[in-house]
């Protein structure tokens, strides 16, 4: 997995007691199109907080041109925003 | 106080690393601490120093508070990043917690430094301070050097003998061997101008300076002399101080971005000086009766001029009128690229002696109040005088950020 860091549009699920879940994302892709990506699983979450800015890495694995890829998603907590972290 | 265990904790580079660690976090690819760079202030605004270096340039022979010019001169390739004060503050809270589960006795002695009292940890201390050392280092993604000792002074000198990433420890009895031999300047509160009165005298060890007679450096240094004997000897016997100082004076400085040439502008600059202290003054609950202002020419000579108030203040006024008073006084025309206002001799405003011969205006006093509630709920340039407007000047200046910034000090 090669490190992106790259920002996304996301529709994730805040529940109750749990962090938030990642649903289903959007990213523009090197054609310059939109592509929406549905997570199927998340593998793990763990939580950072590198020079005290917390973050939530998600491990994740989708169906991504018929085929299985995992790769991590961010939250950064403070920006409230998401990026695709490695792929 | 017998057999305390002290921690100095210290941060390497510490804006740097922090400003690195966020960097990698965000996907750069290129990690500061291995590359010759440094955070620096801003050119175009005339605040083009060295904050912090990386370890490689330090190997270049850069050092922290020289120009960014001279700095890229001795390193051509250097890589220079803008400070961020906020992030350096969450990463400065976040070590703050950690350490807060060790020991409930902690003091932040600046943003990158922090006294810790771990006497309860009895003969577990060095492995604990490693595993602080790591956890740092793992969780939060920096490194620290940490100085154990009997006291803040042997701890602190212990932190920083060599860097990065080490525990360190500097007991009494290992003060002959480990810090005697060191050059006198390293010795905590020996600048540059006290360590050359020393090695006029031939003084150039900490170990000389221990050895010299109390009563000669006394005689010869007074009150100043005898506290860097003491230092030297490892004698310092302070808390560690859970609560922030006294504070002893309130003060704000700026340096312009041009050379400031003509008094009005001059006015204006004392002016957004003035709002700030008072500002801060009214928001300790403080009053202060010594007002001075200093400034800096464009050649970088400084000179002061300060004058005692009959009656304690914090208004923003008086503050303005008093340093108007003082400038007209001392300015010699030169153009200034600094200008300094700090209020001292504080007292509480709990009991202020008012004046016989000076009007006591309570309706000021209320105004003050009212524009310091609207500035800190909705912004410092929420509510400005008309004067600021279209002026390009900011109406209140001063501080390095919003918050409250535990800056260095000088007193352990």
């Amino acid at each position: 997995m090669k490190v992106l860091m790259k920002p996304i549009e996301m529709i994730a699920w805040f529940t109750k007691n749990k962090k938030p879940i990642p649903l289903r994302y959007r990213i523009v892709d090197e054609n310059n199109m939109y592509r929406v990506i549905k997570v199927d699983r998340v593998l793990f979450v763990e939580e950072e907080k590198l020079a005290g800015n917390r973050m939530i890495v998600y491990r994740c694995e989708s169906k991504i041109n018929n085929l299985r890829r995992i790769y991590e998603l961010k939250y950064e907590i403070d920006s409230c925003r998401w990026f695709l972290y490695k792929f | 106080m017998q057999n305390r265990i002290i921690f100095h904790i210290d941060v390497n580079s510490a804006y740097l690393s922090w400003e690195a660690v966020y960097r990698l976090q965000h996907g750069e690819k290129i990690d500061l601490r291995k590359i010759p760079s440094v955070v620096g202030g801003d050119e175009r605004k005339r605040h083009g120093i060295v904050l912090a270096k990386s370890i490689p340039a330090k190997e270049y022979g850069i050092v922290t508070g020289e120009s960014l010019y001279s700095a890229r001169q001795k390193c051509p390739n250097l890589t220079i990043v803008p400070p961020n004060y906020e992030r350096y503050l969450k990463a400065s809270n976040s070590m703050l917690s950690l350490l807060n589960e060790y020991s409930p006795l902690i003091q932040r002695f600046s943003i990158d430094e922090v006294f810790m009292d771990c006497s309860h940890l009895e003969d577990n201390f060095l492995k604990i301070a490693y595993e602080i050392k790591e956890r740092i280092k793992k969780e939060l993604g920096f490194t620290v050097n940490i100085g154990i000792s009997t006291n803040k002074l042997l701890a602190k000198m212990a932190s920083d003998f060599k860097k990065p990433d080490k525990v360190h420890t500097l007991f009494p009895e290992e003060i002959e061997e480990k810090m005697w031999p060191l050059p006198v300047g390293k010795l905590f509160m020996i600048g540059v101008k006290t360590q050359k009165k020393l090695n006029n005298r031939g003084i150039y060890t900490i170990g000389q300076l221990a050895k010299l007679d109390r009563e000669y450096i006394y005689a010869w240094l007074k009150k100043p002399g005898l506290l860097i004997w003491k230092y030297a000897n490892g004698i310092e016997n302070s808390e560690v101080k859970n609560t922030s100082y006294a504070v002893k004076s309130i003060g704000n400085s700026t340096t312009t971005s041009y050379d400031v040439d003509n008094k009005k502008e001059a006015y204006m600059f004392l002016l957004a000086i003035s709002e700030m202290v008072g500002m801060r003054a009214r928001d300790l609950n403080l009053s202060g009766r010594v007002v001075s202002v200093s400034l800096k020419d464009n050649d970088f000579f400084s000179y002061s001029h300060q004058k005692k108030l009959n009656t304690a203040t914090n208004s923003t006024k008086t503050i303005y009128e008093t340093s108007k008073k003082l400038f007209n006084e001392m300015w010699n025309k030169k153009p200034i690229r600094r200008f300094n206002i700090t209020l001292s001799e504080l007292s509480s405003n709990e009991f202020c002696q008012l004046s016989l011969l000076e009007d006591y205006d309570e309706k000021e006093e209320k105004l003050n109040r009212a524009i310091d509630k609207i500035r800190y709920k909705y912004g410092y340039n929420s509510i400005i005088r008309s004067c600021f407007l279209h002026s390009g000047i900011k109406p209140v200046i001063g501080g390095v950020m919003e918050e409250e910034y535990p800056m260095m000090s000088s007193i352990i």
